[in-house]
């Protein structure tokens, strides 16, 4: 039997990059809120070390999470069982995924919003890729625009602004959205190998720009400036100067004493009553299971957990799983085309890049050119394309476990003389791809596999994209044209063949105004519950070519603030 | 049943102690020799499988002088216990293949002999040795982590895996100079857990 607990106001599910930003406007407004986080706190002096082995080898920083017991099944074929899909990225603590990720803080493109308009009008309705469940978001770029905003200032992002207010400046991205002022920091430092990649971009014809990053460029609120010191992937800052929820909107939110955070707290079930109202959650905490009521609940537990708690937690009003029944929950997933979808591009240069140090993607810079709608696809047989960012940072096991580049064997004394002379002069590149829903790619329980409480897993079934396929080939060509350019004297490409499990994932609780295609609507609550929203990729309807992360925020900051600007008409 | 925890407050001296980054676990564990899981013959063995992966030569030391086989045998013992048998079995497949095919055990056998050994497992054309190129490339993997990982883990040795790629340590710091092509970093020999490891 759950143990009751005080009822509150809200309850947000998982504190990571979503709810640790969603939590801060509901405190501010002086709801009582409660965190309810699977993961707890951690400690920069003793959690992070620049230290690939910790890092990268062993995944430290993420290991021993709740995320990876009960990490998805992956298909290609729906005919054929599911496997284990590999361990999860992800992770669970209080900041969550935003302890260890790139930072990388992107506005979509006005585009990304109104894909089907957009390339019914320029390409005439054939060209939408064939078998895709593509929709229009419910929202524009212009209606999120205030809320990008809002959270580049309050998280704290640095960048430079490509369009303000319509005045375009090659200094940034010229095709991004209009913004209505600058970001609040500068973006982090150039460096020579980076100036030769802009130097080598310009003689192409394209607008080079520094990524834009939560990362402290310069001392803000009272924490320091990045250290560059190249351990920024997969491990958390110990300067805090990277912008993780931790740091940033979560203490925020406990100063306003409206705050309560329960961690190592799992939760198990979202409780739903007869009217399809929502009344709380369950969860267990070192054996023990509660039930926290709550007037409003908000889940934002990453995309695979968002959509396996609603299938879980099935009831009277929802015999099929919570908000499901018009079978949506699922539908309209997608993983992104990029690294870990093998598009990528490596390169050997002749000289020393000294890319040892900095900040990963967050210290690089980027060409746009070759994403979204930027270029005429006419002919081309695809849309969108890739963001793509050269940048700093790598470390020296993955430096010296890299390939030839056909020059030398795998092993003895001529590999020897090649790492000694080559380890320090290769590069990659990292290429995101425009990614759409498809009929053929879903999420739903796997019958066969459970987690250690004996709840089913996730199973992803992903069948074949030949748009995205076609864009990524694309891509990889237009950035080995940008590495030879910028003096390259080996290049090689990946063989995009398609996301499995990924950090960048999107949809199965899309948003949408058709109940029948959609299961949030514009606001990100649920049709079905009224009272319950989701926060986090999975409302997204296209991933864009970019990080997904400041638009969860963005969205999660407007999604928390429609909660308090109507609270009578969805709470009361 | 419920925790309110207040986030970390840094202060001057947190940052100080993370700037050196010794956790505790690091200091108490060096106050006793690590735990090792190999026999001296098995030991024997391994060394000269990675021996070859990365001689010692005119450019420096190799994989045995980095201390590549310490880092395996060291972590066999701990982190990686769980392969300690299904690696053992496969090196001592690899002997058992050496002594057929070239009629000694590895560790007696010539460098180009060894190569002739190592290449066949590498193939898959070794017999008695199942999922050769499996086995090949977990042995390589490890080779490089011992080799070019923080000398912590047992490798590394006097940081000569870093000094042979040329990567100038793990500084908690970086400057814009140190980012400069035109005049690479000075090697910081330094590992991440403190100045008592790596030598």
């Amino acid at each position: 039997m759950a143990i009751n607990l005080k009822p509150v106001d809200v309850a947000v599910v998982g504190l990571g990059a979503a709810g640790g930003v969603a939590v801060l406007p509901l405190a501010r407004a002086g709801l009582q809120v409660a965190g309810i986080e699977a993961g707890t706190w951690m400690d920069p002096t003793k959690d992070f070390h620049p230290d690939e082995i910790y890092n990268n080898v062993r995944g430290m920083v993420t290991t021993g999470n709740k995320i990876r017991r009960e990490a998805p099944t992956f298909r290609a074929d729906p005919s054929r069982p599911a496997q284990r899909g590999g361990p999860s990225p992800m992770m669970n603590a209080v900041g969550g995924t935003s302890i260890h990720y790139h930072a990388q803080s992107w506005r979509l493109k006005p585009w990304d919003f109104k894909t089907v308009t957009e390339v019914k009008k320029r390409y005439g309705p054939g060209y939408l890729p064939k078998g895709s469940t593509l929709e229009n978001w419910p929202i524009s770029y212009d209606d999120l625009e205030p809320y990008y905003d809002t959270v580049e200032y309050e998280v704290g992002v640095s960048g430079k602004a490509g369009n303000l207010k319509g005045v375009l400046d090659p200094a940034g991205n010229v095709w991004e959205g209009p913004r209505q002022r600058e970001y609040p920091m500068a973006p982090l430092r150039s460096t020579d190998y980076l100036e030769r990649m802009k130097a080598a971009a310009r003689s192409l014809g394209w607008k080079p720009f520094h990524s834009p990053a939560a990362i402290n460029s310069e001392p803000r609120s009272g924490r320091g400036a990045c250290g560059y010191h190249g351990y920024c992937d997969r491990g958390g800052c110990h300067l805090r100067a990277k912008n993780s929820t931790c740091f940033t909107t979560i203490p925020e939110a406990l100063k306003t004493k409206h705050l309560t955070i329960f961690d190592r707290a799992q939760v198990t079930r979202i409780v739903a009553a007869a009217d399809g109202r929502v009344s709380g959650v369950q969860y267990l905490r070192d054996g023990k299971e509660y039930f926290q009521p709550a007037k409003a609940v908000l889940v934002g537990s990453y995309t695979y957990e968002n959509v396996r708690l609603l299938l879980l937690s099935k009831s009277k009003a929802f015999s099929n799983g919570l908000a499901n029944n018009h079978g949506q929950v699922g539908k309209h997933y997608f993983g992104h085309w990029d690294a870990q979808a093998g598009v990528i591009v490596n390169a050997l240069f002749p000289v020393d890049l000294n890319n040892w140090y900095g900040a990963i993607l967050s210290q690089g810079v980027v060409i746009d050119e070759w994403a979204d709608d930027s270029f005429d696809h006419s002919g081309l047989g695809f849309i969108g394309g890739a963001s793509m960012t050269a940048y700093m940072e790598k470390h020296p096991i993955a430096s010296a476990a890299t390939q030839t580049f056909g020059q030398a064997p795998e092993w003895g004394s001529k590999w020897k003389a090649w790492i000694h002379q080559n380890a320090g002069r290769t590069a990659s590149a990292y290429l995101q791809t425009n990614s759409f829903p498809y009929e053929n790619t879903y999420l739903d329980l796997d019958p066969d596999v459970k987690d250690p409480v004996g709840d089913l897993v996730i199973r992803v079934t992903s069948g074949p994209k030949e748009n995205e396929r076609l864009a990524g080939l694309h891509a990889q060509d237009r950035m080995e044209e940008w590495f030879k350019a910028a003096g390259a004297v080996a290049t090689t490409k990946g063989n995009p063949v398609g996301p499995r499990l990924s950090t960048h994932t999107y949809g199965g609780t899309r948003m949408g105004d058709n109940p029948e295609t959609s299961v949030v609507d514009k606001w990100c609550f649920a049709h079905e519950a009224p009272n319950l929203a989701m926060l986090g990729g999975s409302v997204f309807g296209t991933s864009g070519a970019r990080n997904p992360t400041l638009t969860i925020q963005a969205l999660a900051w407007r999604t928390a603030e429609h909660l308090v600007k109507s609270w009578k008409s969805i709470a009361g | 049943m419920s925790e309110e925890k207040t986030p970390f407050e840094i202060t001057r001296r947190t940052v100080i102690a993370g700037a050196t980054l010794v956790p505790v676990a690091a200091l108490t564990a060096t106050a006793q020799a690590p735990e090792t899981a190999l026999t001296p013959a098995q030991k024997k063995t391994l060394e000269a499988f990675v021996d070859r992966l990365c001689p010692k030569d005119e450019l420096g030391p190799g994989a045995v002088e980095c201390g590549a086989a310490n880092y395996i045998d060291r972590q066999l013992a701990g982190y990686l216990a769980a392969e300690k048998e299904s690696l053992l079995a496969g090196l001592a497949a690899v002997d058992a293949y050496a002594r057929t095919a070239q009629g000694a055990p590895l560790a007696d056998l010539t460098p180009d002999q060894r190569d002739a050994v190592l290449t066949a497992v590498e193939k898959g054309g070794a017999s008695g040795v199942s999922n050769g190129p499996a086995f090949f490339a977990r042995i390589r993997r490890l080779t490089l982590e011992g080799m070019f990982g923080d000398p912590y883990y047992g490798g590394n040795t006097n940081f000569a895996g870093w000094d042979l790629i040329r990567y100038p340590g793990p500084r908690l710091a970086v400057g814009p100079d140190e980012q400069k092509m035109s005049t690479p970093p000075k090697p910081y020999r330094r590992s991440a857990y403190g100045s008592e490891h790596g030598h």
